[in-house]
């Protein structure tokens, strides 16, 4: 055999081990789980919380199932979380009737609760605040920064993770619609 | 996993980091061995930078066309710093375009061309696996091994570590210091990186748990790379068989 012929011969039979492995290796019932763990990003399970708000009541994050919810951790002394919080509430009077909840998570153990409910206040924000005293909700989203906001949809899968900020109210329209499954225009 | 770099009250996205330091070693390593492929440091220079920014331009106004609504109360958005207002994929397609375009219009030799990028690629799908090293993302699939890592909630392969040891194998038989670049004929370095990465894709990708899936749970990304390693045996086929021209 010639090398050319050999050399073709092997491209063959590397396609067809190629091939081969695309069959192996297809995605089974066990691969597909992400949906049922319990991790904060996407295409898990968001992880379960239940916090008391400003006006005193309890919110658990089970108790949403079937609507979309926007979580957004933050800080009253944060600069990117105070410029985006204009946007999230414009975001919440535009899509609140529709189902959209959002829970602004305050990350209390790094924060003052009279700043974070002043700083609501002041800025006339109708969505619920959340106090997270012991860091438990920190931990539980891993929290490397703030904001991190976890968009969820109304199968309590996180679709979408934005560590950082601020986000710009165009982006959160269009998550926002999204989750909502509203077609895009 | 590191997605955070903490630097005083400055948090900043690793992930990120690590590409733009990706796309600025892998083209400081093109333009210092650019002499070998018949084009200049600042030829390359404006092709890479032509790509780039038409790249970041097309991949907004993708968004911005597509949801224009969107925008339509805050107009201002448009020129967002934030990462998530663009579609990468549009970007990567107008950017490739447009650099192809600048080079066919300054007559720049194809083959060439593709051979001069080549280092800056390999180093670059270095960065991006470091990257996904930093974030978690391109996890592994459920694995129950000696060496599985425990990564979101499960023991996963370490799909992340499989990808950084390829790509860095690549980049090392590839090393434009090496005599073998001397050896092939025009457009032969960049076939070598495109055969050897679909090669490694198509095989690390079956180990992914996050991977797009087709009917029949066939993955997407292991079947394009099936289909671009077949035409870069066809390709390697073709050149072996040609003269040395450009």
């Amino acid at each position: 055999m010639d090398a050319r012929l050999g050399r073709k011969f092997t491209h063959i039979i590397l396609l067809l081990a190629g091939a081969l492995w695309i069959w192996f290796s297809r995605i089974t019932p066990q691969d597909a789980l992400a949906g049922n763990i319990i991790a904060p990003r996407p295409g898990f399970q968001a992880p379960d919380f239940d916090l008391p708000t400003s006006q005193g009541a309890q919110i658990a994050l089970s108790s949403l199932r079937g609507q979309p919810v926007i979580i957004n951790l933050w800080a009253s002394w944060c600069p990117p979380c105070r410029e985006e919080m204009p946007a999230l509430q414009k975001v919440y009077d535009s899509y609140h009737e529709q189902g959209l909840e959002i829970l602004a998570v305050n990350a209390t153990s790094q924060d003052d609760v009279q700043a974070a409910i002043e700083f609501s206040t002041r800025l006339g924000l109708t969505f619920p605040i959340l106090f997270d005293r012991d860091s438990r909700v920190s931990r539980l989203f891993q929290l490397q920064s703030l904001p991190t906001t976890y968009f969820v949809g109304r199968d309590g899968l996180i679709q979408e993770v934005v560590v950082g900020g601020p986000m710009a109210e165009a982006l959160l329209r269009i998550r926002v619609e999204r989750l909502l499954g509203v077609p895009s225009p | 996993m590191m997605p955070i770099l903490q630097i005083g009250p400055v948090a900043l996205p690793f992930p990120s980091l690590l590409v733009l330091l990706g796309i600025w070693l892998g083209l400081t390593l093109a333009e210092r061995h650019i002499s070998r492929f018949h084009l200049s440091a600042d030829q390359l220079f404006n092709l890479v930078l032509i790509g780039l920014i038409s790249g970041l331009v097309g991949a907004r106004l993708a968004y911005v066309i597509r949801y224009p609504q969107a925008f339509a109360g805050s107009l201002l958005d448009i020129f967002s710093r934030d990462l998530g207002l663009f579609d990468p994929f549009i970007g990567a397609v107008v950017g490739v375009l447009s650099a192809a375009i600048y080079a066919q219009h300054k007559r720049f030799p194809l083959l060439s061309t593709l051979d001069a990028l080549t280092p800056g690629l390999a180093v670059f799908a270095l960065a991006l696996a470091l990257s996904h090293l930093a974030s978690g993302n391109a996890f592994g699939a459920p694995a129950n091994l000696p060496w599985s890592l425990e990564l979101w909630g499960v023991r996963r392969h370490p799909s992340q570590i499989y990808e950084t040891l390829a790509s860095a194998l690549i980049l090392g038989y590839l090393w434009p210091g090496r005599k073998l670049v001397d050896k092939l004929k025009p457009g032969g370095y960049f076939l070598h990186f495109t055969t050897l990465t679909s090669a490694a894709r198509l095989v690390l990708e079956g180990f992914r748990g996050d991977s797009a899936p087709l009917p029949g749970g066939l993955r997407a990304a292991q079947v394009v790379a099936w289909i671009i390693f077949a035409i870069c045996l066809y390709a390697v086929n073709r050149i072996k068989s040609q003269p040395k021209l450009d």
